[in-house]
């Protein structure tokens, strides 16, 4: 699966030179930084509590009335307010509402902007849109924790909402409903404190199929990769700590560079954290295998443990051995644990290189914001799957309900991805420069890394990246979905 | 919330236990679930809910899709919201069911399953051996099946008979449908009768959803000279359980030559007042069903999704709403020896009919244009009369034929 796609050799000497790059969201127009987005939700809740009339100043969420939940039996029209979408479509008709201007009742100034590149009238592409609308008036009866109003609501989603639908909005509905039943559920029960059930099996084997179908992971690995191989350069004693390492799909490609390097290989050893000791030595006892074929020097070390939540003795570190650690964010499961202890804990390692690929939407926050975002970013992530699958395709299935799903729930659950309360970091970048780790820019070769992997995957000219602020991001059309960064710890620069 | 010991093991052992690792995962939790509800204790209830939340999905496997269908019916059930619940869910049933919806499910369930074309071919078989030699026949159809069985019965009759007679067919309809289906329905199958040549009269009856129990004699505005025939399939069930004998009654006052009964195989009656044997009864048919579903269908048919999605609605009337099975509210099915009994009692009674050899060759055909796991059981003993289709040997519906006692 990897012999295509070759690593670079690094010619020059690794440059870490600290370079302070104000870290900024850019691409889309779209930002998730918390108050903008707020605000963004509070407009929202304000046109849909007016009925054709402006309610007086001081709005509050509590204040909206109850009826502006009229409950519907079943009309799937959007109701009282004229909406419109600034809409563009796939080459199968799957809708995708980028960016949702809300209108008072009146036709907007910027209807030239609206483009519509599919003007058939797509029965399903009517149906995904406003049951849209529905849905986000149920998120933001969730956000008020009106359960009585957000559960009949949901009655109605989850009954017509297909996962199998052509429309691409449908199937986000269909999820994302169900996600949100979930959590009116799990709000009624009250046990949130209790740690989420995690299906190991369905997820690794889903996290497969993911990465055959999508070049998401494949760019988070190779460019993540290519980093360690250049902070590995010229070192001869080198340690690598996967803070999440599942299978370990990551690291053959990169075993086969270093045992190939012009300068011989290294002698390598890898700390693995993970949720389960079983699926770590099923990694090890892998890898182990791909490093011994080789012909390289290998330990393996497996910590069934989160990094926040670890004893840092066990996380052995050498002197005279180059540590690199890696991180690949996702919402599958707590892989973490506490944000600030895995913090204190890189602090302690003191790595030469961390590599990062960060998910594009905020992990914390309200309910409503952390809806916004993954809307945002599961609608782009359905699309890109909806471009190229069939709605009837076996493997988009399995990872739209297996992976993205699971996300999704664990999105909107009470308490956000981490299930746990801890708080968390809006963005793992921000925190990492404030504590004083200095950026590595994303090098040439690993933009060249991020171009091949996206001519594997057609079609290319939906995928998308976006080098700036020395990251790396690659997204569908306009959207960023996955930010790969390189930092070095402070301790460590000359 | 007390943590229960179960939730102690998950915890410390950092999820290395994956409680849906096991098989048939979902029966055990509800079947826990509902035992919990049943003892009305208020944190097993709690625990075993929570834990069928996080494993429950309408788009997984069987084991997720029965957790989360019985899920929120358990959930309605100790909650009190059964009721409420479910009439949101038919209103908005009938909203989105559009006859061509309802048509493409129910054609694609019959492509894949023999589930309804069993007892349409065993039905139709007797209808026209019974109604032989008859110039005018009036058929009176109610049935679930929006009017899918009659093309076959058409082109019998334009075929077998040297004069074709004339056909009227009065349809009752008992699903969750309303009056325009009726109307798209009238208009194809006179159009497939013109085709057919055979002369033919096409009659909605009126009736409200499920309010079957409530047709009177004069509903079905008879003829002097017709031979009528009545096909209940799955419609005996939507009539209140106190007015089913009633119900017959009216049927035997019809006077037909012949009276075809199917329905599925499943006692959700006698047991409705003890919860937990009306449970397993429902966990062991719909389980069933579902794997039927899902053995039979592509892993992302839409149409496979309407049918669950309509399993899930009678899952919730049964187990969480607290009518008795009249006005809709309730389809508390019966099995083939429960509904012979009681077409068998009474002074206006009924006696059974055999199918003749020829209708059970009919039927074998049938089966063998289907995936394997689908069986012909003829009943045994001296209560029971009828065909069973069986899937993997579970008999699942049941076909039968009457005449009324003289």
């Amino acid at each position: 699966m990897h012999g295509t796609l070759e690593l670079i050799h690094p010619t020059e000497q690794w440059d870490c030179t600290p370079i302070n790059f104000p870290v900024t969201h850019h691409g889309s127009e779209r930002q998730f930084a918390g108050a903008e987005l707020s605000d963004f939700m509070e407009h929202v809740a304000r046109q849909l509590s007016d009925n054709s009339e402006n309610t007086a100043d001081g709005f509050s969420m509590e204040s909206l009335s109850n009826e502006a939940f009229t409950p519907s039996t079943g009309e799937y029209r959007p109701r009282k307010l004229a909406r419109t979408y600034h809409h563009t479509s796939g080459s199968d008709g799957c809708g995708h509402a980028e960016d949702l201007q809300w209108i008072n009742g009146t036709q907007s100034e910027n209807v030239s902007t609206m483009t519509y590149k599919n003007n058939r009238s797509n029965d399903h592409d009517q149906q995904g849109l406003s049951l849209i609308t529905l849905l986000m008036e149920c998120a933001v009866a969730i956000s008020v924790d009106n359960l009585e109003e957000a559960n009949k609501m949901l009655l109605e989603l989850t009954q017509v909402a297909s996962p199998y639908s052509p429309s691409c909005a449908e199937r986000v509905v269909a999820y994302f409903s169900k996600a949100m039943a979930r959590r009116v559920m799990s709000s009624c029960l009250g046990g949130t404190m209790l740690s989420p059930l995690v299906q190991s099996k369905s997820i690794l084997s889903a996290f497969q199929a993911f990465n055959t179908i999508s070049p998401f992971i494949k760019f988070a690995h190779f460019t993540a990769n290519q980093a360690i191989l250049e902070a590995f350069h010229q070192r001869d004693r080198v340690h690598i700590i996967d803070l999440d390492i599942m299978q370990g799909l990551q690291w053959p490609a990169l075993f086969h560079i270093l045992a190939t390097r012009p300068d011989g290989p290294p002698h390598l050893r890898m700390t693995a954290m993970g949720t389960s000791y079983e699926a770590l030595e099923e990694t090890g006892r892998q890898l182990s295998g791909f490093a011994r074929r080789l012909g390289l020097s290998f330990e393996f070390h497996p910590v069934a443990r989160k990094p926040g939540e670890v004893d840092p003795a066990m996380i052995q570190t050498r002197r005279g051995e180059t540590v690199a650690v890696h991180w690949l964010q996702h919402s599958l499961y707590d892989a973490i644990g506490a944000d600030w202890k895995t913090m204190r804990l890189l602090e302690l390692i003191a790595p030469r290189v961390i590599t990062l690929v960060e998910q594009e939407m905020p992990h914390s926050g309200p309910f409503l914001d952390r809806f916004i975002g993954s809307l945002h970013y599961y609608s782009t992530i359905f699309d890109s799957l909806g471009a190229t699958l069939g709605c009837e395709d076996v493997n988009r299935h399995k990872v739209e309900h297996w992976l993205l799903s699971r996300e999704i729930s664990n999105m909107l659950a009470v308490g956000g991805p981490t299930r746990s309360g801890d708080e968390r970091f809006g963005s793992w970048r921000t925190e990492l420069m404030r504590r004083g780790f200095a950026q590595v820019p994303m090098s040439g070769n690993s933009m060249t890394q991020a171009q091949l992997i996206l001519n594997m995957f057609p079609p290319t000219h939906g995928y998308t990246i976006q080098q700036g602020d020395g990251t790396l991001r690659l997204g569908w059309k306009e959207n960023g979905l996955y930010t790969a960064s390189a930092w070095t710890s402070p301790r460590l620069l000359r | 919330m007390q943590n229960s010991s179960y939730h102690q093991t998950t915890a410390s052992s950092s999820t290395s236990t994956d409680p849906s690792a096991s098989e048939k995962w979902a029966e055990k939790l509800l079947r826990e679930c509902a035992k919990a509800i049943s003892e009305k204790d208020s944190s097993k209830i709690h625990h075993f809910l929570w834990m069928l939340n996080e494993l429950s999905s309408p788009y997984g496997d069987t084991d997720q899709k029965l957790a989360s269908y019985f899920l929120q019916a358990l959930f309605c059930k100790a909650t009190e919201s059964g009721d409420r619940s479910y009439n949101t869910l038919i209103s908005v049933a009938e909203k989105i069911h559009s006859f061509d919806t309802a048509r493409k499910v129910i054609l694609k369930f019959q492509e894949v399953s023999p589930w309804t074309t069993f007892g349409h071919v065993a039905s139709n078989a007797v209808i026209l051996e019974a109604l032989e030699g008859e110039a005018k026949l009036h058929i009176i159809d109610m049935s679930n099946t929006y009017c899918t069985q009659w093309p076959t019965l058409l082109e019998a009759l334009a075929t077998r008979n040297d004069e074709t007679p004339h056909l009227r067919l009065s349809v009752v309809v008992t699903a969750a449908a309303g009056g325009s289906v009726m109307k798209e329905i009238g208009q194809r199958m006179e159009k497939f009768a013109r085709l057919m040549g055979v002369p033919f009269e096409f009659q909605a009856v009126n009736c409200g959803f499920s309010r079957l129990g409530e047709l009177k004699r004069e509903d079905f505005a008879l003829r002097e000279d017709e031979a009528v025939a009545v096909n209940c399939v799955g419609a005996l069930r939507s009539v209140g359980i106190k007015d089913r004998n009633g119900f017959l009654r009216v049927i035997h006052g019809l006077r037909p030559k012949v009276v075809t009964v199917v329905e599925e195989e499943a006692d959700f009656t006698s047991n409705k007042d003890v919860y937990i044997m009306c449970f397993e009864e429902c966990l062991r048919f719909y389980g069933t069903f579902f794997e039927m579903l899902e053995e039979s269908f592509v892993a992302t048919s839409n149409e496979r999704l309407m049918l669950e999605r309509e399993c899930s609605r009678s899952i919730l009337s049964v187990l969480a709403c607290e009518g008795d099975g009249g006005s809709g509210e309730c389809e508390r099915r019966e099995k083939g020896n429960q509904w012979c009994a009681r077409l068998r009692s009474g002074d206006d009674h009924f006696m059974p009919l055999n199918f003749s050899d020829d209708a059970v060759d009919d039927v074998r055909a049938l089966l063998k244009r289907y995936q394997a796991g689908w069986s012909l059981v003829t009943s045994q003993g001296d209560d029971a009369f009828g065909l069973y289709l069986a899937w993997k040997d579970e008999p699942v519906v049941w076909a039968s034929a009457w005449k009324p006692s003289s």
